[in-house]
């Protein structure tokens, strides 16, 4: 395969920031989503679920639109991973999507629907939310543990692995990981939403603090497992630079904290906030783990790149589009604005 | 058939599947977005409040659609690199860069003014309003370019090299306007506002025919009929102009559409012969039976009495593409076309002689009815048209250079059957739900009582909005309860 320019090397590297923020994006305003379809499974007031499913019916399809950019970017940057990947991802990634429709259809139907089937489309939300976010989670520690690829001479190396090859004790781990974290989300968007004297908050507030622990659990234990299988992790982890890590993890743990007390008085937003920042931090470092791999072992974000002219097209086609993009988007939050107030003015 | 070749099959089948269960939303998106600009533009220039109730009840459909679209999109996005994974990595430098403008450059820009479009109703200004409603119309047909675009890249392969089992880009000019797209393009696009149009005539036929908001929808179906006069005629010679671009460019796909199997007849004097219907023999290599024209498949393709055609025999056997789906589809869509064309004229004779005012319209029952069929038949022509360009093409994936065999993931038989039994189902519940769904809305009707929401800002605007929370958001406006949490 043809080497890569220094400069298309940076505008690959740039590329691989872009596909993460993307996907970044689409878990902390989508895993709230998922995660408020969680908890929902186990309110039984039929009127909470409908107020945590009206509660996002605005937004959700917004937040999902990261997914698609996210899917778009690794298409048009990184053709030869999405190829392979994708097929090794077939099995989980078709369940989450099959989840992803059910969810749309279940948010969209429910006011039609008479109460006996109300009881059922309820459910059917909060099962594909839990699919979703579980086999998203299986899908990504998938991909931590790579796959094998074809060497054949004159053809791209694919994958001829097989459909079950991504289950691993570690992808079913991070997959209820996900679960776990999502549902932490979830439970602050619930608070965020309902107005300051309803039950459903007092409700969230007790599951907040279970999986407040629960996601610190899970943490540790993510680190743990991925060090101890993963040499490219435990290699950096614990080289030289090991006090940058501690510090890095420092952070999330204060992150986390610091959570938990925007919890405990009340501040529902900066809750949120300070779950978002924990979130970031770990996956930028998650980034600096892996680099320069983009499936570990299997691909180098260089390696997965389209080669020579086509990358200097794309990036001058975004990079007139970005400003643009960036400006009628804040044009939108400004024109929104006044919604966003009238509901904090109701609590 | 072998396991290889079963689950080749099958994995064509699942991704038409989930092609086919797509194409239904997004012609509408588009076709209908440039509707409501244009009735909306004419609302601001005129103030004529019926247009207003007009955008906002179609917006409402539209709305609807747009979750179908984006729910049975998001799967066709991964869709190419679960089950084409080496045809998405081979392709990818050129197909995966015009997914990926799409992406950018038309579903981004697209969603974020739908946002302000379909939430902005009291809150922008009118002006501003129709400038989300043009974006959003502009962004959509922008994106079906660069879908277009890269399907007619896999018809008529230009500006690549196929080199190392990757197409590698050496002319991004030629690639992106590839002989196929040039009418490729506005066929689809045509499609879509024709879609539209016979959906606007075919629910507002059923208005008038129940005769309920009658002065309403008269002024709606006939503004749709009349651009069907113009719309209707113009896609049936685009779609004769990009036949000839296939006659030139893919000769045994037009063989195949004609069910066109011999260059010459066993005498040795030129098969002209142009088949009404036909089915093919056991064998593959002839027709079984056939009502058959002489000398109009040689004027209809070279505009000569006698010239000779390249029949399937001119083509080795293992390049042959089916015949009976591309022979059949291909007459279905041109007759739905000539159908809506013959619908239009019809249509047009009515305004002529002065039938279709608003006292006299509902004295139509047959056009009226003959409206709602309309709505169906551009449905059945997309179906049609894309089921032959893409068994037509067959057994390539990219034309000529990829077989379909090359590009397919490596999934076992039930593996690609699951898929499909799993989508059967998940695709079959959104497109009931999107159907129940425009029933309910159509049923209601327009909403003809709450103030016209003028320029944004105004306080009594805001005061509408709280207390009928429907300009605010679809999916909230009928769901009663919850909302009132909030309040």
């Amino acid at each position: 395969m043809d080497e890569l320019t220094h400069v298309q090397s940076v505008v690959t590297f740039a590329w691989w920031m872009v596909l993460a923020m993307s996907m970044l994006l689409y878990i902390v305003l989508d895993g709230a989503d998922l995660g408020a379809g969680v908890f929902s499974l186990f309110v039984r007031n039929p009127h909470e679920r409908g107020a945590i499913m009206s509660a996002m019916a605005g937004t959700w399809d917004a937040n999902e639109t990261w997914l698609v950019v996210g899917g778009g970017v690794l298409f048009g940057t990184f053709p030869f991973v999405y190829g392979s990947l994708f097929s090794y991802l077939m099995v989980p990634l078709a369940l989450a999507l099959w989840g992803i429709i059910t969810r749309a259809v279940s948010l969209e139907f429910r006011h039609l629907a008479e109460e006996r089937w109300q009881r059922f489309s309820d459910f059917a939300f909060g099962a594909s939310s839990l699919a979703v976010a579980f086999f998203g989670g299986m899908a990504f520690g998938a991909v931590l543990q790579g796959f094998p690829l074809t060497h054949r001479s004159g053809e791209v190396p694919t994958y001829v692995g097989g459909a079950l090859r991504f289950i691993s004790p570690f992808s079913v781990w991070t997959g209820i990981a996900a679960v776990i974290a999502v549902t932490l989300a979830g439970v602050l968007f619930v608070r965020w939403r309902f107005e300051r004297d309803e039950p459903i908050r007092y409700h969230a507030e007790q599951w907040g603090e279970v999986l407040f622990y629960l996601g610190l659990a899970a943490v540790v234990i993510t680190l743990v497992f991925s060090a101890s299988i993963f040499p490219w992790a435990a290699g950096k982890w614990f080289g030289p630079d090991w006090w940058i890590w501690a510090l890095v993890l420092l952070a999330v743990v204060v992150a986390a904290f610091k959570m938990r007390t925007a919890f405990r008085r009340h501040h529902d937003f900066s809750a949120i906030l300070w779950l978002n920042l924990a979130i970031a931090i770990m996956a930028v470092a998650l980034m600096a783990t892996v680099y320069p791999w983009l499936v570990p072992g299997t691909w180098t974000l260089y390696a997965g790149a389209t080669p020579a002219v086509s990358l200097f097209t794309f990036t001058l086609t975004m990079g007139g589009f970005f400003p643009v993009m960036l400006m009628y988007n804040a044009y939108q939050f400004w024109v929104f604005r006044a919604r966003i107030s009238a509901l904090a003015a109701n609590h | 058939m072998s396991d290889s070749a079963l689950s080749l099959f099958l994995s064509r089948l699942d991704f038409a599947w989930i092609t086919s269960l797509h194409i239904l939303y997004p012609p509408l998106t588009v076709g209908l977005s440039l509707l409501l600009f244009g009735a909306e533009w004419y609302w601001v220039r005129s103030n004529d409040e019926r247009w207003y109730r007009l955008v906002r009840f179609f917006e409402k459909l539209f709305i609807v659609n747009f979750a179908g679209a984006v729910a049975t999109g998001i799967t066709l996005e991964m869709g190419f690199g679960i089950l084409y994974g080496p045809f998405s990595q081979a392709a990818g430098p050129f197909f995966g860069q015009v997914l990926g403008y799409e992406t950018i450059t038309a579903f981004m820009y697209e969603a974020g003014f739908f946002g302000l479009m379909i939430f902005g109703w009291g809150k922008l200004s009118k002006r501003m309003h129709l400038f989300a409603t043009f974006n959003v119309a502009f962004a959509s047909s922008v994106s079906v370019m660069w879908i277009v675009d890269a399907n007619s890249w896999m018809q008529t392969p230009a500006g690549v090299v196929f080199k190392d089992g990757f197409f590698h880009m050496v002319d991004w000019v030629a690639a992106i306007l590839n002989p196929d797209v040039i009418l490729g393009f506005p066929h689809m696009l045509v499609a879509a506002v024709e879609l539209a149009l016979c959906f606007v005539a075919a629910i507002s036929a059923w208005f008038v025919l129940k005769r309920r908001q009658v002065a309403l929808f008269q002024r709606a179906l006939k503004a749709a009929v009349l651009a069907l006069v113009v719309v209707a005629p113009m896609q049936v010679y685009l779609g004769d102009g990009l036949g000839r671009i296939v006659a030139d460019d893919q000769p045994a796909a037009l063989a195949a559409m004609e069910g066109h199997f011999h260059t010459n007849n066993p005498d040795g004097s030129v098969n002209t012969g142009w088949h009404i219907i036909a089915w093919p023999n056991a064998a593959g290599d002839g027709t079984a039976w056939a009502i058959t024209i002489p000398h109009v498949l040689s004027l209809l393709e070279t505009h000569t009495w006698n010239g000779a055609v390249p029949g399937l025999d001119s083509m080795p056997a293992q390049d042959r593409p089916p015949v009976v789906i591309p022979f059949y589809a291909f007459r279905v869509m041109t007759a739905a076309g000539f159908a809506i064309m013959l619908f239009a004229f019809w249509g047009a004779w009515l305004v002529l002689r002065g039938r279709m005012s608003v006292e006299k319209i509902v004295l139509n029952p047959w056009f009226l009815r003959a409206a709602i069929l309309c709505g169906f038949m551009p449905y059945i022509a997309v179906w049609c048209g894309w089921w032959t360009r893409e068994v037509a093409r067959q057994p390539w994936v990219v034309y000529g250079l990829m077989r379909t065999a090359q590009g397919v993931s490596h999934m076992s038989v039930l593996e690609a059957s699951l898929w499909l039994v799993g989508y059967i189902f998940f695709e079959l519940m959104v497109w009931g739900g999107v159907w129940y769904f425009f029933a309910k809305i159509i049923r209601r009707g327009p909403d003809m009582e709450s103030p016209v929401l003028q320029n944004g800002h105004q306080l009594d605007a805001l005061e509408a909005l709280s207390h009928d929370p429907a300009p605010l958001n679809l999916s909230i406006a009928h769901r009663p309860g919850p909302r009132s949490v909030h309040r």
